[in-house]
């Protein structure tokens, strides 16, 4: 589902970014991305969704290249893409079956079809009975899943989370990452990147860990703290 | 694709910017009035040159009852001063119909003249135009002719006056055009900023370039088609203001000043599609500059 092979990535100035990853996921998996911050989590997650390109190493995603996909594929290839962040990024000025309605909207979905399978994922999410609220009507937690909502709404193959409870405390963190294993166990892969210890340990899933952009450890059912 | 959707997103942006809209919509307007003013003179001065078509500078206007002879003498005299560069007889059918066409203006006059009261005429050019007086007065009194017309120096510096004014007001609404163009793409690369949130989610989400780029390119478009609507409005105006004023106070100079309503449809139909254009190439501009990924 997506190959990293010796993949190196260093911004302009002299920034580090990642260098020499190499690793696969396969179909369906869970896996998590530790790292200190600034180890490289979230240029990988990009490199993944195609927003930056590597400088050398190749990527397979959805069994596309990503390194010599034409920009013009892009916008079709992240269509089997969810992704969600840290800071939720809804629109403020939409209404909740707004925000994830536009996801469809914008890729020419017909209204039929969006009015058909908003409130379904919303109620998926734990949503219905608030979808004519606004963002800053909902709690931390309800506002991410409505992203998880927008992310999941087209059935993607993957769903990226770049530390999605990192503004949840550990309550609302757990409801996020029951969400999250439910999404995955619908066949989808989840690759979570994320620094919370509680929440790596007892979920016992795979662990990628970064270190200063290398690859430190990739290890099945890992815990948090090995190797720091 | 759907419609529905570019028609709400791009009024949305019309309505959030609405004032910046205006004023791209108002110098789109102003520019578009004076380039729709211009076209109109010039429409108008091309058909009161016609009758000078193959550069007339004398009309020699000939008696009903002249006869044979006197006819003869006219045309042996034009053919033999070396001033005439070249002259032709208009017949009476001719005359009458020109005479109709260049009075359209005056349709009281045209209908109180019948056919037969219409005098035939030589057509004269010359070498120099400004020998019109002096070549006139030759003519003048001949037998058979009544009247020499040699007034056309006015209408020379009526015509370099209205090509004067007609490059000036071009170059005026050209440079407006350009300020036009340049507000629109302002106007839109204001709208990309204040849409910045919803333009990352939908590159996020898989939208193409397309959708994101419509609802923009569309707006600029709006602006210009809204812009160059007004600016039709005028140039109506001032297309019936000009007759009225040709009917009205008489200015005979200008008789032959006629507007169509085909010259007045070109001229909208121009203005419209340079109205669209501004907008195209504004919004493009901002567009190509300001949502590249
Ligand atoms: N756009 C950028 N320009 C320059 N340097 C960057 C940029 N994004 C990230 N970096 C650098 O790359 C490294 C990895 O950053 P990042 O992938 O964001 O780490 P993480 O998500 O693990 O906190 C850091 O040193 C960071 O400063
Ligand atoms: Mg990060």
């Amino acid at each position: 589902m997506i190959r990293f092979e010796e993949v190196s990535k260093s911004y302009s100035r002299g920034s580090s970014g990642v260098s020499d990853i190499s690793f696969e996921i396969g179909r369906g998996e869970f896996v998590f991305l530790i790292g200190t911050s600034g180890s490289g989590k979230t240029t990988l997650m990009k490199l993944m969704n195609r927003e930056i390109k590597p400088d050398t190493g190749s990527i397979w995603v959805a069994g596309k290249n990503l390194v010599t996909m034409p920009s013009w594929k892009v916008p079709y290839f992240r269509r089997n893409i969810g992704v969600i962040f840290q800071d939720f990024r809804l629109l403020p000025n939409k209404s909740v079956f707004q925000n994830v309605a536009f996801a469809l909207e914008v890729i020419g979905k017909p209204r039929k079809y969006i009015h058909q399978q908003v409130p379904q994922i919303l109620k998926l999410v734990g949503l219905d009975g608030k979808s004519e609220r606004y963002p800053d009507q909902l709690s931390g937690g309800e506002q991410q899943r409505v992203a998880i909502a927008r992310a999941f709404v087209n059935r993607p193959l993957i769903l990226l989370a770049d530390e999605p409870t990192g503004n949840l405390d550990p309550d609302t963190s757990w409801g996020v990452m029951n969400l999250l294993e439910r999404i995955n166990r619908t066949g989808t892969a989840v690759v979570m990147a994320t620094h919370d210890a509680g929440i790596v340990d007892s979920m016992r899933r795979r662990v990628i860990e970064i270190d200063r952009g290398m690859l430190h450890r990739d290890q099945t059912r890992g815990v948090y703290g090995i190797g720091v | 694709m759907s419609v529905g959707y570019f028609v709400k997103e791009t009024s949305i942006n019309l309505w959030r910017n609405r004032l910046m809209s205006l004023a791209a919509i108002f110098t789109v307007a102003i520019s578009l009035s004076l380039v729709g003013s211009a076209l109109l003179i010039k429409q108008g001065v091309a058909t009161a040159t016609s009758e000078w078509q193959g550069n007339v500078q004398l009309l020699v206007f000939l008696q009903p009852n002249i006869s044979k002879p006197e006819l003869k003498a006219v045309e042996a005299e034009l053919h033999s001063l070396s001033t005439v560069k070249g002259y032709s007889y208009v017949p009476r059918a001719q005359a009458y119909s020109d005479f109709r066409r260049l009075l359209a203006n005056q349709p009281d006059l045209v209908n109180a003249v019948p056919e037969s009261a219409v005098p035939t005429f030589f057509r004269v050019s010359l070498v120099n135009p400004a020998e019109a007086p002096a070549v006139g007065a030759i003519f003048k009194g001949q037998p058979g002719v009544d009247t020499v017309n040699d007034n056309f120096s006015a209408i020379h510096t009526i015509l370099t006056i209205s090509n004067v004014s007609q490059t000036v007001i071009l170059g005026i609404a050209l440079v407006l055009l350009v300020s036009a163009a340049i507000l629109i793409l302002n106007v839109i690369r204001v709208a990309i900023f204040s849409r910045r949130r919803e333009v990352s989610v939908m590159r996020l989400v898989g939208a193409t370039n397309v959708f994101i780029q419509v609802p923009f390119m569309l707006e600029g478009l709006i602006q210009g088609l809204l812009g160059s609507l007004i600016a039709a409005g005028v140039v109506v105006a001032v297309k019936e203001l000009i007759s009225y004023s040709i009917q009205h106070f008489s200015i005979h100079l200008l008789d032959g000043f006629v507007l169509t309503s085909h010259d007045l449809f070109f001229t909208l139909v121009v203005i419209v599609l340079i109205g669209m254009l501004v907008g195209t190439v504004g919004s493009t501009v901002a567009v190509r500059r300001f949502l590249s990924a």
